[in-house]
């Protein structure tokens, strides 16, 4: 079962760039949405992630974890257009309740911000393999391996953990548990008592792994221990500028 | 070579030992299998096999456990590791990479393997293991049996003398264990590999392994060639190991006093035994 960050092989170009690159690229793209104010070059990030979803051939997934990102954005959005005070009021709501166009403005660029931010970093994950990023990281910027492996570790364990509660929710649903509800609470109800048994077997998973790891020399790893080379390409510096050119839009505008 | 002289552990916090005072020598090139009932000490003997035991599950420990002559009270898993390899019972959770290569690689990074070497070790752990076409693969998308494979892979890549397994085939269709007891064979017959296997699928063990060893509540209570073992069917039992079936047959003949040939281990030996008789199958 692919999750929904699991690494999709390719050779696209996003595929083809150096892991740094990528990374770096993911958190320019954020940043760029946090140091504007402009709604449209916000939209145009999320646009152009898009577009890079789509040159990589994992649109449909980016269409996926925006459709995700949305019902998140969707409940942020109402908490937050009430808590907009100022501005002129554009809807007048009982109870003391309003909607202003300030309010309405920042609630919106809060939603935008939100996608624009957490897309890069799931399109980044399709299109890297999960041991390439600790290890260029070590290679490259001389982190120590052991806190390369432990990022490395968390980002393979996200969509390891999400099949772990879905097999938990499996073997409740086989036992009658109705998880399909359409009431929010009820469902959150019903997933909090699972959590333990998710704990416990992440646990023993982790347990598991970090054996695995000692008995295969983990503590003998050095900086210079890797087999594969990480080398800079045209195609990374060209990325690069790019990337620049989006966050010097957003700073100007 | 490996020896254990009167080893013990208790965890702490456990009332009863997990191994108590076992005794043993697993001499190069042997192919011991491991078998006894649940809760006889078998994986914990692995993890005393590995260092784990004592170094990572703490406890009381005693006696005296020599890996290749290192004390593996004084040695670190890493370096027994150098020299040992261990397959455990939970093989998702013994993976840490993504992709069946990275999992191979990462031993060898490790361990320092030259560069030059490294494509080979990886080429030759596949072959060996009978999944080189899986080499890109992502580990999540493959069958319990290929991920069995991929972590016997990983360790044979290392070239370590020592391979321990604990139940390789616990989740593993007949077909796919056989395999997995084919590729142990060709490792300890071509490559010299000592291979100590803990399984409850008594025929398998039976077929492949040159010795067996049977625990019972943390005790070695047998130990030598198979079919030397197999004659106390009646102590196996007790302690809770199943015998194979042709066996069990063998001496139900032989207590009837129409059989007092050897104890035969397999299907073919079973026949052949029937043909002796007189029986056909």
């Amino acid at each position: 079962m692919k999750g929904i960050l699991d690494y999709v092989p390719g050779s696209s170009f996003l595929h083809r760039l150096n892991p740094l690159v990528k990374l770096l690229l993911a958190f320019v793209l954020c940043a760029s949405c946090f140091v504007t104010g402009n709604h449209f070059i916000v939209l145009g990030v999320i646009a152009l992630n898009l577009a890079l979803a789509f040159s990589a051939g994992i649109f449909g997934r980016a269409l996926k974890m925006l459709s995700s990102l949305l019902k998140l954005s969707a409940l942020l959005f109402l908490v937050q257009i009430f808590f907009v005070r100022e501005g002129q009021i554009l809807l007048q709501l009982p109870l003391g309740l309003y909607i202003t166009d300030l309010g309405l403005s920042f609630s919106l660029l809060f939603v935008l911000r939100l996608l624009a931010a957490a897309l890069p970093l799931g399109l980044m994950l399709s299109v890297t393999q999960t041991s390439d990023i600790p290890n260029v990281l070590v290679r490259k910027l001389g982190l120590p391996y052991q806190y390369a492996f432990v990022l490395g570790t968390a980002i393979r364990f996200i969509p390891l953990f999400a099949q772990e509660m879905a097999g938990i929710m499996e073997a409740q649903t086989a036992r009658g548990v109705e998880f399909d509800t359409k009431n929010f609470f009820k469902k959150v109800a019903l997933l909090l008592p699972l959590c333990a048994p998710l704990l416990v077997s992440s646990v023993r998973r982790i347990e598991g792994g970090a054996i695995s790891a000692e008995l295969r020399g983990f503590y003998l790893r050095g900086r210079k221990s890797g087999y594969k080379d990480y080398p800079f390409a045209l195609r990374d510096f060209g990325a690069l500028l790019g990337g620049a050119c989006v966050l010097a839009l957003a700073v100007l505008f | 070579m490996i020896e254990l002289k009167n080893l013990g552990f208790r965890y702490s916090g456990a009332e009863r030992h997990a191994l108590d005072g076992i005794s043993l020598t697993i001499e190069d090139g042997a192919f011991l299998g491991l078998i006894g009932s649940s809760g006889a000490g078998k994986s914990t003997l692995c993890y005393a096999l590995s260092g784990i035991v004592p170094h990572h599950y703490r406890g009381d420990f005693y006696g005296e456990l020599l890996v290749e002559g290192m004390d593996s009270a004084e040695h670190r898993p890493e370096e027994i590791a150098r020299v040992l390899g261990c397959v455990f019972q939970d093989i998702d959770g013994q993976m840490v990479a993504s992709v069946v290569e990275d999992e191979i690689l990462f031993g060898l990074e490790n361990f320092g393997v030259p560069r030059e070497e490294i494509e080979g070790r990886v080429a030759e752990a596949l072959a060996a293991a009978g999944i080189s076409e899986l080499r890109c693969r992502a580990i999540s998308d493959l069958s319990g049996g290929q991920k069995q494979k991929v972590a016997i892979a990983a360790i044979t890549a290392l070239r370590p003398k020592i391979i321990v397994l604990d139940e390789p085939t616990g989740e593993l269709d007949p077909r796919s264990s056989r395999r997995v007891f084919e590729t142990l064979k060709e490792l300890n017959e071509q490559y010299g590999v000592t291979i100590v296997v803990v399984e409850q699928k008594i025929m398998l063990l039976c077929e492949f392994a040159k010795r067996l060893a049977v625990m019972e509540e943390g005790k070695l209570i047998l130990e030598g060639e198979v079919r030397e073992v197999l004659q106390s069917a009646g102590r196996m039992e007790a302690a809770g190991v199943n015998i194979p079936r042709v066996t069990t047959l063998a001496r139900a003949l032989r207590e009837e006093g129409l059989y007092g040939g050897r104890l035969p281990l397999n299907l073919e030996e079973g026949e052949k035994m029937m043909r002796e008789v007189g029986l056909s199958c």
